[in-house]
């Protein structure tokens, strides 16, 4: 495409639409890789500092030229000891190295899907690599300039929190993308 | 090798839970002869090592962002050598953007599934890769 055929920069935003499609992307992302039905709960919009709160966190940051952000997927260590299982086979012991590759794959997961949408909207984001932190009841303190969500999921009775952040200016969907 | 479950599978992923993921999904589909390797490097030496010593493989799975050695440099490293041209080499990644998958195409992979992959879109994969392994090598034994 020539340069003055491209199309017009895009505000970001962070909207509902965008937020459901986040929704969507846990749910298949827990749903496909564990078999386990996972419930959908309150979506909270908000700006500035939040917290979170779990046994182990994967943050994955969210770059490309114009805009940042983060994912933030934080799991009690009871629920992945109830669905890993699923996947490991039973009567294996879940190891904390297998809940940090787990939380980290599923951040991973989400990121991708977060990531075709966000593209096909020409917000070209960069693939990152997810961290993992581990602790019982650690909190995770978000602080962004720019609005945020924070949406809550039950697998049973078994809380999962994502939280997601992005902020910064109009994108030039010319942006180039490398894995 | 004459039917699906005959195919020997090499998955490539960082990640654990992945490789035991697509090693149930591959042995609901009843293919049992699954390896797993946990890098590039790792999945180089072994493939070499399959095609050198023992039987090959007929099917490498390769993710896409892995340390050290990613996939595609995997699948670019195979793809220069004629006596891998057997092999399929599927990236199995969370890339979807059209030109990553253009560039892994390009290179010469055998087919792109993007993760998470439904048991059913994996089986449909499976079955056009099956399709794509049996005419390759019907080609061969056609020229010799």
């Amino acid at each position: 495409m020539m340069p003055s055929e491209r199309e017009p920069a895009k505000r970001f935003e962070l909207d509902e639409r965008l937020a459901q499609h986040i929704s969507d992307a846990v749910c298949v992302a827990i749903n496909t890789t564990f078999s386990v039905s996972i419930t959908p709960g309150e979506v909270v919009f908000g700006e500035g500092m939040v917290s979170l709160m779990g046994d182990v966190s994967g943050i994955i940051a969210m770059v490309q030229d114009r805009l940042e952000g983060t994912l933030t997927v934080c799991m009690p260590t009871e629920a992945l000891r109830d669905i890993l299982p699923r996947v490991l086979g039973h009567g294996i012991p879940v190891t904390r190295d297998m809940t940090s590759d787990a939380v980290g794959e599923i951040t991973n997961l989400v990121f991708g899907q977060i990531k075709t949408e966000l593209n096909q909207r020409g917000h070209v984001f960069r693939l990152g690599i997810p961290s993992v932190i581990q602790g019982k009841g650690h909190f995770v303190s978000q602080f962004h300039r720019g609005r945020y969500m924070l949406a809550s999921f039950h697998i049973e009775n078994h809380l999962i929190q994502v939280h997601v952040a992005i902020h910064g200016g109009a994108c030039d969907p010319s942006c180039a993308d490398a894995p | 090798m004459t039917q699906l479950s005959d195919l020997k599978v090499l998955v490539v992923d960082d990640h654990f839970l992945v490789r035991q993921f697509v090693r149930n999904t591959l042995q609901e589909a009843k293919i049992n002869d699954v390896q797993t390797a946990a890098d590039g490097n790792e999945a180089i030496d072994m493939v070499q090592k399959a095609h050198e010593t023992e039987r090959p493989y007929d099917i490498v799975l390769l993710d896409w962002n892995m340390p050290t050695v990613s996939g595609l440099e995997v699948l670019n490293y195979f793809r220069a050598k004629p006596e891998y041209a057997n092999t399929a080499f599927v990236m199995l990644t969370v890339e979807s953007e059209q030109q990553n998958i253009m560039k892994a195409i390009k290179a010469g992979a055998t087919s792109y599934m993007i993760k998470p992959v439904l048991p059913g879109d994996f089986s449909k994969k499976l079955a056009e890769i099956y399709d794509w392994i049996l005419r390759k090598r019907q080609a061969a034994n056609a020229k010799k």
